[in-house]
């Protein structure tokens, strides 16, 4: 486990010249290009490449994911930030987040130039008109996604809190659903709301045990 | 269109959101009543930032190429760069208070939020953007076949697109 903290220069060499933070950031470039289809296949390609190049180990790495999830921006990002500066402080978090979202970013706006130019064309038109729900559908299973973790933990939890967990949830959608709320106000309302209903209410003595963990 | 405005529009609802799709709500709440986007500007970015590779988060920089040309590109971007830094804070900040139950449960209740806010948006563009029984079956395939995890989510799109040709054209 104490490679946790593995000093960077253990990790990638810090030689004189800018060999590693270079190669760093063609490794992170092929991410960026490699990773058509969605954050997905971004985090898989990630969690790859961290691997084979032994940046972190699993424990750390799961954890840096888990604080990319609870401050502002792309998870992504984040996780991306979060090794970079773990490898080469600065600049590595620079050469890294670089490598990722520039290219990245580039072909976007192309794709939505040329939908632009197309999306007069009939057979673009008929194309979007199969892209445009299966985006909505995708973007529903990403929050069907995101939740399965929190919900099998309160599922551990017993059913009071498996209960409380699903009343958040649909209290969240309600409070969001005309758009009238700031999203800020709904996030906060939701966290305050758990904290409240999750002291009240306790886990099982089993799950108990592992949350204390 | 005021350059500063619409950086600062991007800038904030990055900074309020947690999650590449989790600025959707503060965009949509604030460009649409603006007239800067429309409804179809917000589904096209999205279906764009499914498509184009990197982070799906990625979407509102092809949001702020449909309202502003490069110059939105470019802005849209700045304002997802900038945010994801504070992750270096959180972490140290992390380590220092993790060991206190209220902040896990706090954490959780965010996440529960931001997923409850990315539903009830989704909701709304579904509202406005299906329209007849085959948009539904589209959208009902792509959760029962994206939920596998098994397909990559480029070739469902793919498949939704030649569905779409298939049907509309005939």
């Amino acid at each position: 486990m104490d490679d946790v903290h593995l000093p960077p220069e253990k990790l990638i060499p810090m030689d004189g010249d800018d060999s590693g933070l270079w190669k760093l950031f063609l490794i992170w470039l092929g991410l960026g290009f490699q990773s058509f289809g969605g954050g997905a296949s971004t985090l898989i390609l990630i969690h790859q490449a961290n691997i084979k190049y032994g940046w972190m180990d699993e424990d750390a790495f799961v954890r840096a994911w888990a604080l990319s999830q609870i401050s502002p921006g792309i998870n992504l990002a984040k996780l991306t930030i979060i090794i970079g500066f773990h490898l080469r402080r600065w600049m590595g978090l620079l050469v890294c987040l670089a490598g990722l979202i520039l290219p990245s970013a580039l072909i976007t706006v192309l794709m939505t130039a040329g939908y632009a130019a197309l999306s007069s064309n009939p057979l673009m038109q008929a194309a979007m008109r199969g892209i445009q729900p299966a985006a909505i559908g995708l973007s529903f299973t990403m929050g069907f996604q995101m939740i399965q973790s929190i919900f099998s933990t309160a599922y551990r939890e017993g059913r009071a809190r498996f209960g409380v967990h699903f009343v958040l949830l649909v209290g969240g959608v309600a409070l969001a659903f005309n758009g009238t709320i700031s999203p800020i106000i709904v996030m906060l309302t939701v966290g305050a709301g758990t904290v409240v209903s999750l002291s009240i209410i306790p886990a099982n003595k089993a799950a108990a045990g592992l949350e204390a963990r | 269109m005021d350059m500063l405005t619409f950086f600062w529009l991007f800038l904030k609802a990055s900074l309020l959101s947690i999650g590449g799709s989790g600025n959707l709500p503060f965009l949509h709440a604030d460009l649409i009543p603006m007239g800067w986007a429309k409804e179809a500007d917000f589904v096209n970015a999205m279906a764009v930032g499914q498509v184009s590779p990197g982070p799906s988060g990625l979407w509102s920089v092809s949001l702020g190429y449909l309202i502003f040309g490069w110059v939105g590109a470019g802005l849209a971007l700045a304002a997802l760069s900038l945010p994801p830094l504070l992750a270096i804070g959180v972490v140290y900040f992390y380590d220092r208070v993790q060991k206190y139950q209220a902040v896990q449960y706090f954490s959780r209740g965010l996440a529960l939020g931001v997923v409850g806010l990315g539903l009830a948006v989704t909701f709304s563009l579904a509202r406005s953007t299906i329209i007849d029984g085959f948009g539904l079956v589209i959208m009902v395939l792509t959760v029962l076949l994206a939920m596998g995890k098994k397909i990559p989510v480029i070739v469902i799109l793919i498949l939704a697109a030649a569905a779409g040709i298939i049907f509309y054209q005939s």
